[in-house]
């Protein structure tokens, strides 16, 4: 006979849960709405998903006061577990996606912004990411992970377009590989060291002094494999690139930051301590691993005709340069790779809304994609506000000083400095002069090069509303004005990942 | 005002710039003069208050940016930068001031223009690292624009290579602070990018020897020095007049400041140890280019290669490593910054009539237009090193200066000089001598008076400083003396020692053979 279980509530915790709880009650709220009173506008959906978002946040920063008091806080029978990268990621996640889910509001209509299905998946998809890095349980973990790529699927597929299948359906199947390969890994783990939990492992595996080494490299090497198909490291990249052609360009720029953010946090719970405890064979790993990332991905960006597809090959070199940061393993370079992803993500999202705004309906005879480089030769004459603030994403993404993202390349270049990575430093820096080529590419495009057509200017901002270029101007604001901001920025979060003992 | 005075000297012609979006087209010009010419008399009234006996940084303002990692906005300026941020603001002024006004797009290359005098004034004022870099790479996108949509048929070519090259070399000179950075904090417990904080590091020589070399890229490519110059050639030959005046008078003098203002103080050791390779370096680039100057079909592919020339001669006196060498070197700056921007102008002038820069198209031009041909002959004397032109005070005292490190290769350096004499002299006898051949030459137009307006202050300043450059030398030697004395008393190795002069020395044994007068 089994003793009943005798928990108390208050031990429970259950207060952790509350920050995904909101997106979930926010998602069945608005099926809720659908049920009583269908077609309605959505306006009302972006408006509600907004709010909801916007609570999020609150009670994130309420998290984060909480964290500030009582340093590392765990629930529901430890699984969950808030500490300051959960937090910190969780900012990311869902202030990147208040600036995304605005986006919706185009003057143009797509069909998959009239059905409450997508901002009800949307919601789910933000839980899922946050219950993903809220935790150091395998399990849900994993329970996060695929509640939000599966979400994330049918968010593609929804714009509907031919390349959209294709996309959703490369996707689904790379994830389902990716999903395979990170049960796998963790079943190896459980098989080692009895636990699921990523410290008790940690224990476990010091305690015995690696004893099964050769097992633990084959859960990594599985781990390493699923977390390269979701941050879209090379070799495993290769659906990135049309999964972005194929998804709306809004939803492409949410894509390069949001999923990657939470498997990078994933990423840094898990190989951490394998790092610092020595697994040499996993410092090369990962070290080639982000070399070839970086390198080869601005490479192949070199060649593209597509400014779609160069921003895609962009973000994995991104990934790439902001996926040192785990191999270094600093609290230099944890902070970096925050710092990084939040000056990315406004950058990102500016240059993705950039193209949402001048999305068409029908193709011109001139263009061969969407959004190929001719498309904006001589935008300078026929829109120069929009060419202006395009340049300016340009010169972001670039690193040229003083807009958002040279502060996070300096600080991560730094990190690699600091951390005895001679030879990444430079790599790191040599990278960024190749990317700087491409980005430089779309500005000769649109300030060098005489318009194709006369007078189309409109084109350019076709689908653009109010709201759409509200959020162009905040992400163009906080690139320009990123240097008064970068100091509040890296004390709040080097005092988190500090705290959290990475 | 005057505690403030350099950062309205850097954002008052950002500010300007930005409020320039609303001015109408046709009022562009005078606008455009109008700010320059403000920012010309702000950079006078520096020079003006400026304390010329001190050798320490003037006019220091600071303010704290990124203070968790040790980045401050810090600007002051010395003996060394002062008359380099004032020549840079009397460029743009006399650069706007001589576009014609059917330029296309005048509203969007004065807008430039007046972004890229912020960009320079920052760079020359900057004395954070960071903040220098920031400007550095900054200054990058105003020429880029400038030469890729107001250049030749090759433009886009050239500009993206002159971005690229000077983009991948600060690279690396990044990388080379954020160690500098990280070996003041491992020293200190402190970060910080402040260049005055850096001075007061001693770091072991291999140390030295690395960090050098990442600097030099950066500024290596800027200068540009052999065989990092190739971008140059293309840039001067595709961009419009006044990008390529800018180019040649100020962008290029980036490179060797950063030399003066951050190579020699830090890496003392190490300046020395490569002392001899850079030299060596310079000279090829001396006489190379003045050879490739010489089979030129081009006139401004001409003044192109005699510009890099001239840096060589800049460079080698920077690396001579004592006072007379360095202050020579950065009298050389200025001075090539007025001759080669005014030869620059004075392609433009025959390229605007012509619309084509082969020296085979004209002959006789001094016929045509006596004045062109005076002013263009005084200029081309001047960069060829006449005595009593602005020119040969700063040739003379570089190659002084790196007399006394090494005599065989000041000899070679010499002979340059002749060599510039010849591509020279045989240019101008191509121009403008001997019967006119072409019909379209015989009524061309002397120079007008907006075109006198950019070149007469250019004369008037060569043949004043030729004459008497103590004013401007007097205050360049104060400060150089405080930067050879902090290398001598920084310096480890016997070489360096010796290398470079002891001033306090001299003028110690000076103030005791004084105490024992008295």
């Amino acid at each position: 006979m089994v003793a009943p279980a005798n928990i108390s509530i208050e031990s429970l915790n259950l207060m952790t849960l509350v920050p995904m709880l909101i997106p979930i009650i926010g998602a069945l709220l608005i099926l809720v709405i659908d049920l009583f009173k269908s077609e309605q506008d959505r306006s009302l959906y972006v408006m509600i998903s907004l709010l909801v978002l916007g609570v999020d946040f609150v009670s994130l920063m309420d998290a984060a006061g909480v964290f500030n008091k009582n340093g590392t806080v765990s629930g529901v029978f430890d699984v969950m577990l808030i500490d300051g990268l959960a937090i910190l990621s969780q900012f990311i996640v869902v202030g990147a996606s208040m600036l995304f889910i605005p986006l919706a509001l185009t003057h143009k209509r797509f069909h998959e912004f009239s059905y409450p299905e997508f901002f009800a998946l949307f919601l789910f998809m933000i839980a899922g990411f946050q219950f993903m890095v809220a935790t150091d349980n395998l399990i849900l973990i994993f329970v996060g992970l695929e509640t939000a790529s599966l979400s994330l699927y049918t968010l593609i597929a929804m714009h509907n377009r031919d390349k959209s299948f294709e996309a959703a359906v490369k996707y689904f199947t790379m994830g389902a590989l990716a999903a395979g390969f990170f049960s796998f890994g963790s079943m190896v783990f459980y098989a080692l060291t009895g636990s699921v939990e990523i410290n008790k492992i940690a224990e476990v595996l010091s305690a015995n002094n690696y004893a099964d080494i050769g097992f633990v490299l084959v859960g990594v090497v599985f781990l390493l494999a699923s977390f390269g198909f979701k941050l879209s490291m090379v070799p495993f990249h290769t659906w990135t690139p049309d999964v972005y052609e194929g998804s709306s360009a809004a939803l492409a720029g949410y894509m390069s930051i949001v999923p990657k953010i939470a498997a990078f946090v994933v990423a840094m719970r898990i190989f951490e301590f394998l790092i610092h405890s020595g697994v040499v064979w996993l410092e090369v790993v990962l070290y080639i691993f982000v070399v070839i990332t970086m390198t080869m991905a601005n490479v192949w960006a070199l060649v593209q005709t597509d400014v779609k597809r160069m921003l895609a090959y962009s973000s994995i070199s991104h990934a790439g340069f902001v996926m040192a940061a785990i191999l270094i393993g600093s609290t230099q370079s944890n902070s970096a790779l925050f710092l990084y992803w939040v000056l990315f993500s406004f950058t990102n999202l500016g240059s993705f809304s950039m193209l949402w705004i001048s999305r068409q309906k029908n193709l011109p005879a001139h263009q061969q994609s969407d959004h190929s480089y001719n498309k904006f030769a001589g935008m300078i004459k026929t829109a120069p506000v929009a060419a202006t603030i395009m340049a300016l994403f340009m010169l972001s993404l670039a690193g040229v000083p003083p807009f958002a993202l040279f502060w996070g390349k300096m600080y991560m270049i730094s990190s690699a400095v600091t951390g005895g990575y001679t030879i990444l430093a430079l790599i790191m820096a040599l990278n960024s002069a190749i990317a700087g080529y491409y980005y430089l590419k779309l500005i000769v495009y649109m300030f060098m090069k005489d318009p194709i057509v006369e007078d189309s200017g409109h084109i350019y901002s076709a689908n653009a509303t109010l709201p759409l270029k509200t959020i162009i101007g905040v992400a163009a604001m906080g690139t320009i004005f990123a240097f008064v901001a970068v100091n509040h920025l890296l004390e709040f979060i080097t005092a988190f990942v500090y705290n959290s003992g990475y | 005002m005057l505690d403030h005075i350099l950062s309205i000297l850097i954002f008052f012609p950002a500010l300007a710039a930005m409020l320039g979006f609303v001015v109408h087209k046709e009022s562009m010009r005078s606008y455009g003069v109008a700010v320059a010419t403000i920012e010309f008399m702000l950079s006078l009234w520096l020079w003006y208050a400026f304390d010329s006996t001190a050798s320490g940084m003037q006019f220091m303002e600071q303010i704290a940016l990124v203070p968790t990692f040790g980045i401050n906005y810090i600007v002051g300026v010395d003996g060394i930068s002062l008359f380099i941020i004032v020549l840079a603001s009397f460029f743009t002024m006399i650069g706007i001031a001589s576009l014609s006004s059917d330029t296309k797009d005048i509203k969007n290359m004065i807008i430039t223009l007046l972004f890229l005098q912020m960009t320079m004034a920052g760079v020359f004022a900057a004395l954070d690292a960071i903040v220098f870099y920031l400007f550095w790479e900054l200054s990058l996108v105003p020429m880029l624009y400038i030469i890729g949509a107001w250049g030749g048929p090759l433009r886009i070519y050239a500009s993206v290579k002159f971005f690229l090259y000077t983009f991948a070399g600060s690279l690396v000179m990044l990388v080379g602070m954020l160690f500098m950075a990280y070996f003041y904090f491992q020293a200190t417990g402190e970060w910080s990018f402040a260049i005055l904080d850096w001075y007061r590091l001693i770091l072991p020589e291999n140390f030295q020897i690395w960090l050098f070399v990442a600097f030099f890229m950066g500024f290596a490519i800027k200068v540009p020095m052999f065989p990092f110059h190739t971008w140059l050639p293309y840039a001067h030959g595709q961009a419009p007049t006044i990008g390529s005046v800018i180019l040649a008078a100020i962008l290029l003098k980036m490179g060797t400041y950063a030399f003066i203002r951050f190579s020699l103080p830090l890496f003392p050791d190490a300046s020395v140890y490569f002392m001899y390779p850079i030299a060596v370096l310079s000279i090829i680039m001396i006489i190379y280019t003045a050879m490739v100057a010489y089979a030129q079909k081009d006139v401004k592919q001409v003044v192109a290669y005699s510009s890099v020339s001239h840096m060589g001669v800049i460079v080698l006196g920077t690396f001579a490593l004592n006072v007379e060498g360095i202050s020579g070197s950065i009298f050389l700056m200025l001075a090539h910054g007025v001759v080669s921007g005014a030869l620059f102008f004075l392609v433009g002038v025959i390229y605007d009539r012509r619309h084509t820069k082969y020296m085979s198209e004209f002959g006789g031009l001094a016929h045509v237009m006596p004045r062109y041909a005076t002013i263009f002959g005084l200029m081309l004397m001047a960069s060829v090193g006449l005595p009593l032109t602005i020119n040969f005070v700063g040739e003379f005292l570089s190659l002084l200066g790196f007399y006394k490190q090494s005599h065989i290769l000041t000899l070679l350096a010499g002979t340059a000089i002749i060599v510039g004499a010849i591509y020279m002299l045989a240019a101008y006898k191509k121009m403008f001598f001997g019967v006119i051949t072409k019909d379209e030459n015989r009524h061309l137009k002397d120079v007008n008076k907006r075109e006198l307006f950019a070149l007469i202050p250019l004369v008037i300043i060569t043949v004043w400083l030729g004459i008497y450059p103590k004013p401007v030398l007097g205050t360049i030697n104060t400060s150089v003396e405080s930067v050879v004395s902090l290398m001598h008393e920084k310096a480890q190795t016997q070489e360096a020692k010796m290398r470079i002069p002891n001033i306090n020395e001299k003028s110690d044994s000076a103030k005791n053979s004084q105490g024992e007068a008295h």
